[in-house]
């Protein structure tokens, strides 16, 4: 991790280009972790509707979404 | 220059883009290039295969640059920025669902792709390509085979492809010899 004073510089930062790239950043972490959970969870035997449940979307959203990915 | 490689030889080429692109490498290298050939079913591979040079050996040399500290998919800065820590998510993703876990998401390959959809070859990479073209000139040869962009790696004397060949003993003369004897049009 980069140094904490430059962090805190960096998380007080107004400039844009900083924070959108914070934000896109996190995004394709969440994509990332979202994915190895639902593998996950499916692996384990979960239904649709019990990972729907846990990430509080649709059953629909999250089956639509994943079986477009091929995990199924 | 590639309209006149082999089928072979684009393959090799193709091979060689997606290794670099599968470790988010930034440029195509002449080891990336040197993995394909081996991974390859043709006689630049048998060649190899004879001097213990095989993918999987190539895979395991430590002259092929190690995977760089990722470029980072997500951004480890622009993560830092917001207070989170890239590795030490990763370190935990790992540890519950094994190396690479990470890093192996379609959703993180996605946005490599993304990045790069275009690899270029780095300078040794093109030097082999263009020794290869020399080569099969030198030879008389119409097309540029895989044995010829071989050939091309054996020419160079610094490159990593070189560096491991030269390792396992390979030589210019020795590869031209083996390629004289009959029955080795270009592949």
């Amino acid at each position: 991790m980069a140094d904490a004073t430059a962090v805190a510089a960096a998380a007080s930062s107004r400039d844009p280009a900083t924070g959108l790239a914070a934000v896109s950043s996190l995004r394709t972490l969440l994509e990332s972790l979202e994915e190895l959970q639902v593998r996950n969870a499916r692996d384990q035997g979960w239904s649709w509707q019990q990972i729907a449940d846990g990430l509080s979307v649709s059953r629909q959203a999250v089956h639509k979404k994943y079986r477009r990915l091929g995990i199924l | 220059m590639f309209e006149r490689f082999t089928e072979s030889a684009r393959r090799v080429v193709v091979l060689a883009q997606e290794d670099a692109r599968e470790r988010a490498d930034q440029s195509i290298g002449s080891e990336h290039l040197l993995l394909a050939l081996c991974r390859d079913d043709t006689r630049g591979a048998a060649l190899l295969a004879a001097r213990g040079v095989t993918a999987a050996t190539v895979e395991a040399d430590p002259r092929r640059a190690a995977p760089p500290d990722r470029p980072c998919l997500p951004d480890r800065e622009a993560l830092a920025s917001v207070g989170i820590d890239l590795d030490e998510v990763r370190d935990r993703v790992e540890q519950a669902f094994g190396p690479g876990a990470l890093d192996g998401t379609r959703a993180a390959r996605r946005v490599r792709r993304r990045l790069w959809g275009h690899i270029p070859f780095d300078h040794g990479a093109t030097k082999v390509l263009e020794l290869a073209l020399r080569e099969a000139i030198r030879r008389g040869d119409r097309s540029i085979g895989t044995e010829h962009v071989l050939l091309g790696m054996l020419h160079r004397e610094t490159g990593r492809a070189s560096a491991l060949l030269r390792a396992r003993g390979l030589t210019l003369d020795e590869v031209r010899a083996a390629l004289d004897e009959p029955g080795t049009a270009a592949q």
